[in-house]
């Protein structure tokens, strides 16, 4: 059964997302909100791990939060950004959702 | 048929309520008989370690909290091989027997559970 991971700490100081990272499976999924999207700021190491994801697992970001941190340059090709609509259509997509709390 | 639940614990029981919660909503659904199981990850495989004294810090016992978990019939326990190693910590030497996996035992895990939540 397909996970969505949803993370929405930093992943600076922080183990949630090396921890999920290692935990995906194929057809899985990454959605990051909140301090979440901070793993997506370019030239970081936690953006060349999410780089470095296999194309098997789809990655989502929230759009506000993106926007709110000022993070619309340099995305991923493959980042989907999600307003709350799509959020919710985004969890109904996967089998189940696992909350990084 | 009653969906399963998988549990993950990845907070160290120094580190806040988290860990007593998580222990809390295993018992709570044993006793009503859900099928879950849990996983012991991260800082979370601190709870197994035998021979702590949260007494010295004025803290309430996690462990009776643990050894009630197969009475309330929450018998499927795992905990994540590689924390363990991480933290110098061995499977044989932890107060409950956790069923220790590697990566892709858990991401076996994760995929055959209906639900799953992370504290």
């Amino acid at each position: 059964m397909s996970t969505l991971h949803l993370l929405s700490h930093s992943p600076f100081g922080d183990d949630r997302l090396n921890s999920c990272l290692r935990l995906l499976s194929p057809g899985d999924g990454l959605l990051l909100c909140g301090e979440a999207v901070q793993a997506l700021r370019p030239g970081s190491q936690p953006r060349r791990q999410l780089d470095a994801l296999p194309d098997d697992i789809a990655l989502h970001a929230l759009d506000e939060d993106l926007l709110a941190r000022g993070l619309t340059e340099q995305l991923p090709a493959r980042l989907q950004r999600l307003d709350y609509p799509a959020f919710v259509a985004c969890s109904l997509a996967f089998d189940k959702v696992n909350s990084w709390l | 048929m009653a969906k399963s639940l998988l549990l993950i614990c990845r907070q160290s029981p120094w580190a806040g309520p988290p860990a007593r919660e998580a222990l809390d909503i295993a018992l709570a659904g044993g006793a009503f008989e859900l099928p879950l199981a849990l996983l012991f990850l991260d800082d979370g495989v601190f709870q197994l370690v035998a021979d702590q004294n949260p007494s010295a810090l004025e803290q309430k016992d996690l462990q009776a909290n643990l050894r009630a978990l197969p009475l309330f019939g929450v018998d499927q326990l795992y905990v994540c091989q590689r924390s363990l190693a991480e933290r110098g910590l061995n499977a044989d030497s932890l107060v409950l027997p956790a069923h220790p996996l590697d990566e892709a035992g858990l991401r076996a895990l994760i995929a055959e559970h209906d639900q799953s939540v992370t504290l």
